[in-house]
C-alpha cells in the first residue's frame, strides 16, 4: 500500500511538471525523431516465483503522424496474466487535458498475429485519433503476471526516430529470489543505476533519437537494454529453476519436451519400413525428413503452454499438422524411433541474424528447428518447410547462435553459415540479335547457398505468375515473349537451374548508321544508395554473394563491331569485380563474350567506409552498363 | 457401330460430370487419385463439391431464425493449397444477439495402399476466437492434409439477424466443379434475389414455391404459408483471377446477393423497405438523421459568423468552412453515412466518424447559406451495389451544388482541397439528397486532369559531368498525392528520397512551395550533379536527355486481360527538358518527333526534340483524359507504353569538333 501511494505521487508529479513544460524540450530531443518518451517508469516486483506485478507509467510526446506507434498505450493479457488497472490522458500541446481513458474506455481484440492462425494472447489498447501534432499522452497500466519466466527488460529506446528525456526501470524482489541480469550497449550512455540483491535500479535521460540508415546493422545489436531473469520462475503454470544455458536447457528438456517423443507401434513400423534399406544414417535421416516433409502441414496454433511446448509427437500423428514446434519434435520422434539423436534447437528466425544471447540465459528465440549432430558437421533442417531440401537452413536461420535442448542440458552453438562462394548465381546467356533491335535469348541460371531458397519456390508459381516473375525483373529487357521456362530443382546437390527461352525487342538502339548493344543483359546485383548526409551507423552487408555471368551476343548478319569496351577489374574490401569483353567465333559466327565476376564480402565497417561503398556500387553499376558498337560491313 | 463409338466418349464425359456422390462422405478414389484440375492444370486446390442451403426456421417461443447449412467438398492438388485446409469461418454479435455455429463435421480423406482413409475433425482441431466484441470466428483445421487429400467439412449458421441474407458466394479464387445453392423464404420475408452483372460468369435460378403449415402449441389447426425456393446447380465455375490496375476484385465475383423488400407478418401491415434508389435515399435520409442532424446548428453559430466575417464570395465562404471542419473535427478512421457520435457531440469532442465529420460540413455549408447537400457514397472496397440499398453506401461527402457543377468536398481529408477525394470515396457514383428529399447522381471519379509539369536545363561539362537545375510544378490530385506521400516526412528523409534512383547524383538548394497548402499548386526546384549521366562510346558522347524523368517501365506486363483496367486519375505530365553543349563539341544526332493516340485522343504521347546552335530542347507529354479502359483496349494500351518508353530513353549524340 505504500509503495502504491509513493507511486501515484510521483506520477502526479511528473505529469504536472512535464505537461508545463512541453514547449520546453531539449532541441537535440526533437532532431530525427517522430516522438519524445517524456518520462517512462517501469517497476517491476517480484511477489513470488509465480508472481508479479509490473507498473509502467509512460509519457510520450507525438510530433507527428509517424510517431503514434511511440505511444504504446496497450496491454497484453491472457489466461496467466490480468491488467489490473489501465488508464490514459491525452493532453495537447499547451499542456491542457483534452481527454481521459479509463479501464473500460480500452478496446479488447484478440492478438493472433500474422502467420499465426489461432493463438489465446489478447490486447487491451487506447483507440485515439489525433486532433492536432503535437500532443502528449501519458499511460499508465498495472499487470499482474502468474508467468515470471519471461521478465520485461529494460528496453528504454523503442526503436529509430524517437528520443528520450527520462527512462527509469526498477525491479523489486523482496521474496531475495536469485536473479540475473545484463547490460547491453550501455557504455556510451550516462547510465544512473543502484543494484542490489533485491533490487535493481536503472535510469537514463536525454537520449537522442537514433537516425535509421541504410544496410546498418539491426537495431536491437545497438539498443540499450538490460536482460532481467530469475533463477527460480513458472510458466504458464510450469515452474523451473536455472541459472545457466545448460540448467535452463535441461528444464526446458524435464518439462516440455521429455516423454513427448513417444510414437504409436504403427508410425514405427512404418518408420522401420520407410528406413529398411537405407544404407547409413545419414540416408534414413533424408528419408524420415521427406516423409514428414509429405505427409505434414503447417499451422501455428498457440494456447497457454502451447505456446511453449510442443504438441506430442503422438498428436501430430493424428492431426498431421503442427506449429514449429510440434513438428520439429515430430521429426526427433521419428528419427529416435530409428536409433538417430537429435536435438530441439531454439533459434530466432528471420532475414536479418539475431543470436540467442550465449551468456545470458532466459526465454528466448522464436523458432525452432532440428539438429542432428554428425561427424562430418551437423545437420541442420527445417520442419515447418515441406519443400526445404534436407539440410537446407537458408536465410532464415543461417549464421546464428541457437540453444540446443538436450536431456542433459542447454548448448549454445552456431547454425551452419554460408559463405560468398556458397552464395553464388552463375548464368549462360547467348543472346541472338536481329538489325532491329529484336533478339532471341537462352538462359540457364544456376543459384546456390542462400539464392538457392530465395529462388526456388518460383517452380511451383503459375506460368503467367512465372512470366511476370522475369518481366518485372528484367524490366529492361522489352517484350518479352516466352518459349520455354523449365527448371530443374536438385534437392540432393541444392542446386537451382532455370532453362529459360524468350524473344525480346528493342535490345539494341540506332545512332545514325551505328547500333548501340547494351552488355549488361543482367543486371548485376546491386543497391541504389543516395549520396548519404552525416554517417552515425556502421555499414553491414550481412550476407555475401557471388556471381558469375556469361553473355554471348551473337550479332546480326551483315554487321560487326566497331568497339567493343575494355574490360575493368575493380578490388576492394567490399568485393571484387571483373569485367572481361571479348571478340570470339563459333562455327564462322562472330560473337562479343561478356564475362562478368562479382563478389560481394559479407562484413562490417565503420560509419566512414559507407561513401567508400557506394562509390564501389556506381562503379559495379557503370562498368556493367557499357555498350559495344556495331556497324554494316 | 460408327455412331456408337462416337456416342461412347461422350457418354463417359457426361458419367464422370454427373456420376459424383456428393453425399457427405461419399468421396471416391477418383477423386483422391487426380493429380490435377481436369481444366484448370496450375489450381493449387478446387471446390468439388459446394452446398449451400439458407432457410428459416419458426420457433414457437422465439420466433425467426435464419439458418444457412454449407457443405463444401475440397481438393487439395499442391502444397500451395494447404491455406484451403483450414476453414474461417466469420460471424457477428451485435449486443445479446449472437450467430451461431453448430454441427461442425469434418473429415479428410486420404488414399492408403488402395484404400481409402478417413480421419476425422476432433474437437481439438475446431478453434473459436472473439476476434472484437462484434467479430467472431471459428476455425477448422483439417487433420492430416496432405498432397492429394480430399477434404470435406459442414457446419450450419444460425442467425437472430433475419432480415438479412449474406452474400451467398458462387466463385473462388480455386475452380469450383459443382455448385448447389438453395435459398427459402416464406412469405413472411420478400427478398429480391440479385446477381453480380460484372461478374464473367452467370446461373440460372430456379424457383419453386409450396405451402407449408406454422402450428403454434398443441391445437391442431395451423396457419398455412407459402414457402419460394430459389436453386443454382452449376458445373465448372471457372477461378476468379487477380489482375493489377483494377478497382476491387470482388466486384468482378460471382455471387448472390438478397434485398430485402419488405417483410408481412402474420397480423400485421406490410412494412416496406427500400425499392428504388430514390427510396434508399429517403430512408436514409430519415433513418440517417439527416434532416434533424442538419439542423442542429446553435452550437456552431457563434464560431461560424465569427468565420465568415469578411468573406464575400461562395468560393471564400467554401474554403474557409471546409479547413475549418478539417481542423476541427478529426476522423477516427470509422466509415458509415450516419452521424455515430451525433454532431453536435463530435464537434464539442473534436473527433468523429465520416458521417460525423461531413454532416457537420454540410450543416455549416447551409448555415452560410450556400446551397450544400449530403451525397452518399460507397467506398472501393464497398463495391459497386448491385441494387438499390442502403448498405450500397458506407460513406457521406458533401456536395454544393452550382450552376454547372457539384463541387465535392471530404473533410476526412486532410491534404484534400475542394474537388478533390481520397482514392477511397472515389468510386462509382455518388447520390446526392437535397432539402425537399429528392435525390440524384453525382459522378465521383476525377473528371479534370492533374498536372505535373516539370523543366530541367542541363548544363553538360568538360568532364562530362551534367549540372542541372529541375523545375517541378504539381497541380491538382497530382499535388495530393505528393501530400499524403511525404506529409510526416522530414527535410532529411525527404532529401534522401530525392536522391533514389537518380544515379550517382547530388542534389543541393531544394526549395519547396505551398506544400502544406492543399488546392494550391506544389512548386519544387533544386540545383543538381550528376555524374555517370552520359556515356562515352568511342569518342562519341550519349545523352539521354530526360535522364530520370524517363519512365522505365511498362506499367502493364500480363500478356492477357480480363477486368476492366482502372488508372488513377487524369492527368498530363510535361517534361521540358534544355541542354546546353559546350564550345568545341557538334551535335550529331537528335531522337526524331514523334506522335502516338490512344482510342481518339483518350491518350495521347508527343516527343518533340529540337536544336538551336549549342541548345537542344527535348519535350515530351503524356496525356490521359481518360482513366477507365476497357479489356479490349489492353494491347493499345501495353503498346502506347512501350514506345512511350523506347522514345524517352533514346539518346543525343554528340562528338567533338
Amino acid at each position: 500500500m505504500k509503495r502504491f501511494f509513493f507511486l501515484s505521487l510521483y506520477f502526479i508529479f511528473l505529469t504536472y511538471s512535464f505537461a508545463q513544460d512541453m514547449e520546453t524540450i531539449n532541441s537535440k530531443l526533437l532532431q530525427h525523431s517522430d516522438a519524445v518518451i517524456r518520462y517512462e517508469i517501469v517497476e517491476i516486483e517480484v511477489l513470488s516465483a509465480d508472481k508479479l506485478r509490473i507498473n509502467t507509467g509512460r509519457m510520450v510526446t507525438v510530433l507527428n503522424e509517424e510517431g503514434e506507434s511511440f505511444i504504446e498505450a496497450y496491454d497484453f493479457y491472457d489466461d496467466h496474466s490480468k491488467i489490473k488497472k489501465q488508464s490514459a490522458v491525452i493532453y495537447d500541446s499547451r499542456g491542457k487535458e483534452i481527454k481521459k481513458f479509463k479501464k473500460k474506455d480500452f478496446q479488447d481484440r484478440s492478438a493472433v498475429g500474422s502467420g499465426t492462425l489461432i493463438s489465446d494472447d489478447r490486447l487491451k489498447y487506447m483507440e485515439y485519433t489525433a486532433r492536432d501534432y503535437p500532443y502528449t499522452v501519458v499511460y499508465e497500466s498495472e499487470v499482474e503476471k502468474r508467468s515470471t519466466a519471461f521478465i520485461r527488460s529494460w528496453y528504454p529506446v523503442s526503436g529509430y526516430r524517437v528520443s528520450v528525456e527520462s527512462s527509469s526501470y526498477s525491479l523489486k524482489n523482496p521474496a531475495g529470489i536469485p536473479l540475473r541480469f545484463k547490460e547491453k550497449n550501455l557504455d556510451s550512455l550516462l547510465v544512473h543505476r543502484e543494484n542490489s540483491n533485491l533490487e535493481l535500479n536503472y535510469r537514463i535521460e536525454n537520449v537522442p533519437a537514433y537516425k535509421k540508415e541504410r544496410l546498418s546493422p539491426d537495431f536491437k545489436t545497438f539498443a540499450p537494454q538490460v536482460l532481467v531473469a530469475l533463477n527460480r520462475f513458472s510458466l504458464a503454470g510450469v515452474e523451473g529453476e536455472a541459472a545457466n544455458w545448460k540448467e535452463f536447457g535441461k528444464w526446458q528438456y524435464e518439462h516440455l519436451l521429455k516423454d513427448k517423443t513417444v510414437l504409436s507401434p504403427e508410425i514405427i513400423s512404418r518408420v522401420q519400413a520407410l528406413t529398411a534399406d537405407a544404407a547409413d544414417d545419414l540416408e534414413k535421416a533424408r528419408l524420415i525428413y521427406g516423409y514428414v516433409q509429405e505427409n505434414t502441414r503447417y499451422i501455428s496454433v498457440q494456447l497457454g503452454i502451447g505456446g511453449w511446448e510442443p504438441m506430442s509427437a503422438r498428436e501430430v500423428d493424428k492431426v498431421k499438422y503442427g506449429d514449429c514446434k510440434g513438428l520439429t519434435n515430430y521429426t526427433k520422434a521419428l528419427l529416435e524411433s530409428q536409433g538417430i539423436s537429435s536435438h530441439y534447437a531454439v533459434v530466432y528466425g528471420g532475414k536479418s541474424i539475431e543470436d540467442i544471447d550465449p551468456e545470458f540465459a532466459s526465454m528466448q528465440g522464436n523458432h525452432v528447428i532440428l539438429n542432428i549432430p554428425a561427424e562430418e558437421g551437423d545437420l541442420w533442417l527445417e520442419c515447418t518447410s515441406q519443400t526445404d531440401p534436407f539440410n537446407y537452413l537458408g536465410g532464415f536461420t543461417d549464421n546464428r547462435n541457437v540453444l540446443l535442448v538436450k536431456p542433459e542440458g542447454g548448448e549454445i552453438v552456431k547454425t551452419r553459415a554460408y559463405s560468398v562462394e556458397e552464395n553464388l548465381q552463375e548464368s549462360v546467356s547467348r543472346i541472338y540479335l536481329d538489325t532491329n533491335g529484336a533478339f532471341e535469348a537462352e538462359v540457364v541460371r544456376k543459384s546456390y547457398g542462400v539464392p538457392y531458397g530465395n529462388i526456388y519456390p518460383i517452380a511451383r508459381e503459375t506460368s503467367q505468375n512465372q512470366e511476370l516473375y522475369y518481366k518485372n525483373n528484367w524490366y529492361h529487357l522489352k517484350d518479352l515473349d516466352f518459349e520455354q521456362i523449365s527448371f530443374d530443382n536438385d534437392r540432393t546437390r541444392q542446386v537451382f537451374t532455370e532453362n529459360l527461352s524468350f524473344k525480346g525487342n528493342r535490345m539494341t538502339s540506332r545512332a545514325g548508321d551505328r547500333i548501340l548493344l547494351p552488355l549488361n543483359f543482367i543486371y548485376p546485383y546491386t543497391f541504389n544508395l543516395p549520396l548519404a548526409g552525416e554517417r552515425n551507423h556502421p555499414l553491414e552487408i550481412s550476407r555475401g554473394r557471388s556471381f558469375e555471368d556469361t553473355f554471348e551476343f551473337f550479332l546480326p548478319a551483315g554487321y560487326a563491331p566497331e568497339s567493343i569496351p575494355e574490360g575493368y577489374t575493380l578490388k576492394s574490401d567490399f568485393g571484387n569485380f571483373e569485367l572481361t569483353v571479348n571478340l570470339k567465333k563459333k562455327e564462322e559466327v562472330v560473337y562479343i563474350e561478356v564475362k562478368r565476376t562479382y563478389w560481394l564480402n559479407e562484413g562490417c565497417w565503420p560509419a566512414g567506409a559507407f561513401e567508400g561503398f557506394r562509390k564501389f556500387m556506381n562503379r559495379v553499376n557503370s562498368y556493367s552498363n557499357q555498350k559495344a558498337v556495331l556497324v554494316a560491313i | 457401330m460408327r455412331k456408337f463409338l462416337l456416342f461412347l466418349p461422350l457418354y463417359l464425359l457426361f458419367c464422370n460430370l454427373h456420376g459424383q456422390n456428393y453425399k457427405f462422405g461419399k468421396v471416391s478414389k477418383e477423386e483422391l487419385l487426380e493429380q490435377q484440375h481436369p481444366l484448370e492444370h496450375e489450381a493449387n486446390a478446387a471446390v468439388l463439391f459446394r452446398e449451400h442451403r439458407t432457410y428459416y426456421h419458426i420457433n414457437p417461443q422465439t420466433g425467426f431464425s435464419l439458418v444457412t447449412e454449407v457443405h463444401e467438398r475440397v481438393k487439395i492438388y499442391t502444397k500451395d493449397g494447404f491455406e484451403w485446409a483450414n476453414k474461417e469461418i466469420s460471424y457477428f454479435r451485435n449486443g445479446n444477439d449472437q450467430e451461431k455455429i453448430s454441427g461442425v463435421k469434418g473429415v479428410t480423406y486420404n488414399l492408403e495402399n488402395g484404400k481409402i482413409r478417413e480421419d476425422k475433425l476432433r474437437k481439438d482441431g475446431i478453434f473459436e476466437e472473439e476476434v472484437t466484441d462484434y467479430k467472431l470466428k471459428t476455425t477448422l483445421a483439417m487433420p492430416a492434409v496432405t498432397e492429394g487429400s480430399v477434404i470435406e467439412y459442414r457446419y450450419t449458421l444460425r442467425s437472430p439477424f433475419v432480415t438479412s441474407i449474406d452474400i451467398i458466394p458462387l466463385q473462388y479464387t480455386i475452380p469450383v466443379n459443382r455448385l448447389e445453392t438453395r435459398v427459402s423464404i416464406p412469405e413472411f420475408f420478400g427478398f429480391k434475389k440479385h446477381i453480380n452483372p460484372k461478374s464473367a460468369v452467370h446461373f440460372p435460378i430456379e424457383e419453386s414455391r409450396r405451402n407449408e403449415t406454422y402450428r403454434t402449441g398443441t391445437r391442431s389447426s395451423g396457419t398455412d404459408y407459402m414457402v419460394t425456393t430459389y436453386s443454382i446447380e452449376a458445373n465448372e465455375i471457372p477461378a476468379l483471377k487477380e489482375e493489377n490496375y483494377i478497382d476491387y476484385l470482388h466486384n468482378y465475383a460471382a455471387y448472390l446477393q438478397w434485398e430485402l423488400e419488405f417483410t408481412k407478418f402474420p397480423n400485421s401491415p406490410y412494412k416496406y423497405f427500400s425499392q428504388t434508389w430514390e427510396e434508399v435515399a429517403t430512408t436514409i435520409y430519415k433513418d440517417g438523421g439527416y434532416g434533424k442532424e442538419l439542423d442542429k446548428t446553435r452550437f456552431f453559430e457563434d464560431d461560424l459568423d465569427e468565420l465568415l466575417q469578411g468573406a464575400s464570395t461562395i468560393e471564400e465562404k467554401i474554403a474557409r468552412i471546409y479547413d475549418f471542419v478539417k481542423e476541427k473535427i478529426k476522423w477516427d478512421s470509422y466509415l458509415g453515412y450516419r452521424s455515430i457520435n451525433g454532431i453536435r457531440t463530435a464537434y464539442k469532442e473534436g473527433e468523429g466518424n465520416v458521417g460525423d465529420i461531413n454532416l457537420v460540413l454540410v450543416s455549416m455549408l447551409r448555415y452560410a447559406g450556400i446551397n450544400a447537400n449530403p451525397v452518399l457514397v460507397s467506398t472501393r472496397n464497398n463495391g459497386i451495389p448491385v441494387y438499390p440499398t442502403r448498405d450500397g453506401f458506407n460513406y457521406v461527402i458533401a456536395g454544393v451544388e452550382a450552376p454547372n457543377e457539384v463541387i465535392l468536398l471530404d473533410a476526412t481529408d486532410l491534404t484534400a482541397a475542394p474537388g478533390e477525394l481520397p482514392k477511397r470515396a472515389s468510386n462509382w457514383q455518388g447520390r446526392i439528397i437535397r432539402e425537399n428529399g429528392s435525390s440524384t447522381w453525382v459522378n465521383l471519379m476525377p473528371q479534370y486532369q492533374s498536372e505535373e509539369t516539370i523543366v530541367m536545363n542541363l548544363k553538360l561539362q568538360e568532364n562530362l559531368m551534367l549540372q542541372g537545375k529541375s523545375m517541378k510544378i504539381l497541380k491538382g490530385l497530382q499535388a495530393k498525392d505528393h501530400r499524403d506521400k511525404y506529409r510526416s516526412v522530414d527535410e532529411e528523409k525527404y532529401m534522401e528520397t530525392l536522391h533514389t534512383n537518380k544515379g550517382n547524383i547530388r542534389i543541393t538548394s531544394l526549395e519547396k512551395e505551398n506544400e502544406d497548402l492543399p488546392g494550391k499548386e506544389i512548386k519544387e526546384t533544386y540545383d543538381f550533379e550528376l555524374e555517370n549521366g552520359v556515356e562515352r562510346i568511342n569518342g562519341k558522347i550519349y545523352i539521354k536527355p530526360l535522364l530520370f524523368l524517363a519512365q522505365k517501365e511498362n506499367p502493364f506486363k500480363a500478356a492477357e486481360r480480363t477486368y476492366p483496367i482502372f488508372l488513377k486519375y487524369p492527368y498530363v505530365t510535361t517534361a521540358t527538358v534544355n541542354i546546353m553543349i559546350p564550345e568545341g563539341y557538334r551535335v550529331e544526332s537528335i531522337p526524331e518527333n514523334f506522335a502516338s493516340e490512344l482510342n481518339a485522343g483518350e491518350g495521347s504521347f508527343t516527343f518533340v526534340a529540337s536544336q538551336s546552335g549549342n541548345f537542344l530542347r527535348i519535350q515530351s507529354v503524356v496525356d490521359f483524359k481518360n482513366i477507365v479502359f476497357n479489356p479490349r483496349d489492353y494491347n493499345a494500351l501495353k503498346g502506347f507504353f512501350d514506345f512511350l518508353i523506347e522514345k524517352q530513353t533514346e539518346s543525343i549524340v554528340i562528338s567533338k569538333i
